[in-house]
């Protein structure tokens, strides 16, 4: 790949063109906030936190799903962007049900880091307190959907590099959830192949084996990237 | 002449107790008790909202209903989720979950004793309201204070030091603990052992002062002849973490012994009043009109034969002598029973802390989902807890009944709160004093009606007093 300038955060920078940004950034150690990336598995800019300030061009774009082109100049750190990285990890916890005292994810939880992160005191918005669907249906695996953020980090995965497919979204806006083949109880799901990897990709205490309590979760999502890497080496 | 009207003292709120309620008391024409009721207002809904999780959840979810006793709520409901699995825990992880019991009840009696009933004891009835609190205490016995709240921080630093949480502890899971205790923390627990055993004592000096120079209020501070109920050994001894259940009638006739409290339904049934959220809990054998049972410090020590340890059964031999070996139902004498478990918790810690086994690292046996019902007891400090969870084949929950402590006190704290109101209050001349002593009568039982209520907040409380057609006439507020 040819090599190519771009400018970030005021810094000059040479990277490979083709990369996007978040993987330059990366590379270069520029801190970018992300959920729905998962290293390995296609990006889809759902989460809305890696959001970047391109010179020139008056709209945010998502650092995972935009390339970087010669001469670009980047911001990751404007008072803008941190302005909307604060209302996006406000609307994650407003919209479902996201008690970490009692989540089992507690303390090993990627969007409770995110709050920290953010310093996240107060949440602006009206809870939406949804009433959602505990699924207890497979029987070594809990997907609640209370504590789910709909990163789709399960989907692809599941798809990408398991190759099953059981994982898939159905519906729109704040009605969107994470079905199991057409809408079946995932218990029930013939695609399914109980690997686990949805688990460990997912961020939060959504997905989690059902025979452990708080304090005893330990997601490994790199455990997948290392697949993956396995797999290019034909390992 | 004006027609003399019937009136009512309302309290509220009751102050220096855990949760929201408030005391009415009804006075007839002449200015005398008629009745007097205990309120509790605040509602929580624990059990309805944790229906369609995951059983296994419900370790974490239920120590949040208090901040008191997370650990008692923990263990029972632990309890209930190995009879899901049908497992047990390991060796190493009872003495675990014993420790951190005795730690949880011992910060609880001490907050009970030094923090919220000693004002009363150390700074009189009648003192003022405005220092008749654990500043008050520090000011005028700095000593005594301190002491009582280092106790309770002892009884918080077993639970942190095995668990890495001082209040809402976690690491106590299905089939055992999550983690180990190290030898480092190990031997900080034992250096405490002095200090802690001394401050007991100390507590026990001035509840027995108090009771020598008080004699008369002690014995007739409402003498309520109930059936008791709590946990025991196999031997009848004092226990706290895990035995059967025996229920005695006022006479100290053992009715039931060494029920499995699995099979608590058959002995216990619930009415609901419609003027407080907290239910009526009754022996069913007697029925709802004369199977009021207490539960709690007193009641333990009426149960039990003996304790476990060599310093709180010297205590326990004096307390049988009250009342000649019989039952002891002076609503006053909670505070002593009260110390008096805290004594053998601290032997009892320091005899756990020397088992070769407490710091093993085989802590958890592992299980899945067995069976749909699952019921698990424990000794709150404040009465037996009962947790009663049913599933679907999955393992989420169907039903959940939690049995609280203070809930199966209600009963008799309405019947001391009117005995003590009948004692004390003169509708005609009410003064801060009298509606004083009837608060302090349920700080005897220290309710928690966070928990009791599955209820959230505070708890102030209020006296309010009724004319005959029921409109306040006199209303005592404390925020």
């Amino acid at each position: 790949m040819a090599k190519i300038i771009v400018y970030i955060d005021d810094k000059k920078l040479e990277a490979e063109s083709g990369k996007t940004i978040l993987e330059v950034c990366r590379e270069n150690d520029i801190e970018i906030l992300t959920m729905c990336h998962l290293e390995g598995i296609t990006d889809i800019g759902a989460c809305r936190l890696c959001l970047v300030e391109i010179e020139g061009n008056n709209k945010l774009l998502s650092a995972c799903t935009t390339k970087i082109a010669a001469n670009m100049v980047i911001k990751t750190k404007t008072e803008r962007i941190k302005k909307y990285q604060r209302i996006t990890t406000e609307l994650f916890f407003a919209e479902r049900n996201h008690v970490c005292s009692v989540c089992v994810a507690n303390g090993k939880c990627e969007l409770q880091k995110l709050g920290y992160k953010v310093g996240l005191d107060h949440i602006r918005y009206p809870f939406l307190f949804p009433q959602c669907e505990v699924d207890t249906s497979h029987e070594w695996y809990v997907l609640d959907h209370n504590r789910c953020i709909m990163c789709t980090r399960c989907v692809r995965v599941c798809a990408e590099v398991e190759g099953a497919h059981n994982w898939d979204v159905m519906n729109r806006g704040n009605q969107v959830r994470i079905i199991s083949d057409f809408n079946t109880p995932w218990g029930e799901s013939t695609t399914c192949t109980s690997c686990g990897k949805c688990l460990h990709a997912c961020p939060t205490g959504a997905i989690w084996p059902k025979d452990i309590v708080q304090g005893q979760l330990n997601k490994n999502p790199g455990m997948i990237t290392e697949l993956i890497e396995k797999r290019k080496l034909g390992l | 002449m004006d027609k003399a009207e019937k009136r009512t003292v309302y309290i509220s709120p009751v102050t220096r107790i855990e949760g929201h309620a408030k005391i009415s008391i009804q006075l007839d024409a002449d200015g005398k008790v008629e009745d007097a009721k205990f309120h509790v207002n605040e509602f929580r809904g624990f059990e309805k909202f944790c229906e369609g999780r995951m059983y296994t959840e419900m370790p974490t979810i239920t120590p949040r209903i208090c901040g008191i006793c997370p650990t008692s709520h923990t263990l029972a409901s632990v309890k209930a989720c190995e009879m899901i699995q049908g497992t047990q825990p390991t060796y190493t992880a009872n003495l675990l979950r014993r420790l951190m019991h005795i730690g949880q009840n011992l910060s609880s009696h001490a907050l009970s004793f030094f923090h919220l009933s000693s004002p009363d004891f150390l700074l009189g009835y009648d003192s003022d309201p405005a220092k008749r609190n654990i500043i008050g205490v520090a000011e005028k016995y700095r000593d005594v204070a301190v002491s009582g709240i280092r106790l309770r921080k002892f009884g918080q630093e077993l639970s942190e030091r095995i668990t890495g949480k001082k209040i809402h502890i976690m690491g106590i899971v299905p089939g055992g603990m999550a983690f180990p205790l190290t030898e480092e923390n190990r031997k900080a627990l034992l250096d405490w052992m002095p200090e802690a055993i001394a401050t007991v004592q100390t507590g026990l000096s001035i509840i027995k002062r108090f009771h020598e120079e008080n004699e008369q209020m002690v014995k007739t501070f409402a003498p309520i002849q109930t059936l008791y109920l709590g946990t025991i050994g196999p031997n009848g001894e004092h226990e706290l973490y895990d035995g059967k259940l025996r229920f005695i009638d006022a006479d100290g006739t053992i009715l039931q012994d060494q029920i499995n409290p699995a099979n608590y339904l058959d002995y216990i049934a619930e009415r609901s009043v419609s003027w407080s959220y907290l239910k009526y809990p009754y022996y069913k054998p007697y029925g709802f009109d004369k199977g009021f049972y207490r539960v709690g410090p007193l009641a333990r020590l009426n149960i039990c034969s003996r304790m476990k340890t060599p310093l709180a059964q010297q205590e326990f031999e004096l307390f049988k002598k009250i009342n000649d070996g019989k039952p002891v139902h002076g609503t006053f004498y909670y505070h002593y029973t009260r110390l008096i478990e805290a004594l053998s918790d601290v032997e009892d810690a320091e005899r756990i802390l020397n088992d070769p086994q407490v710091t093993s690292t085989h802590i958890q046996h592992h299980g899945r989902w067995n069976y749909e019902e699952g019921i698990g007891s424990s000794e709150a400090p404040r009465g037996t807890l009962f947790h009663h969870y049913k599933t679907n084949e999955t393992g989420k929950l169907l039903n959940v009944n939690l049995l609280i402590a203070t809930g199966q006190n209600n009963p008799s704290m309405n019947r001391s709160v009117m005995e003590v109101a009948k004692q004390y209050v003169d509708g005609n001349h009410i003064e801060e004093g009298m509606l004083n002593r009837v608060e302090s009568t349920i700080r005897c039982y220290d309710p928690c009606l966070s928990c009791s209520t599955h209820a959230i907040g505070k708890m102030p409380l209020k006296i309010e007093i009724f004319d005959t057609e029921g409109k306040p006439v006199h209303t005592l507020i404390r925020d």
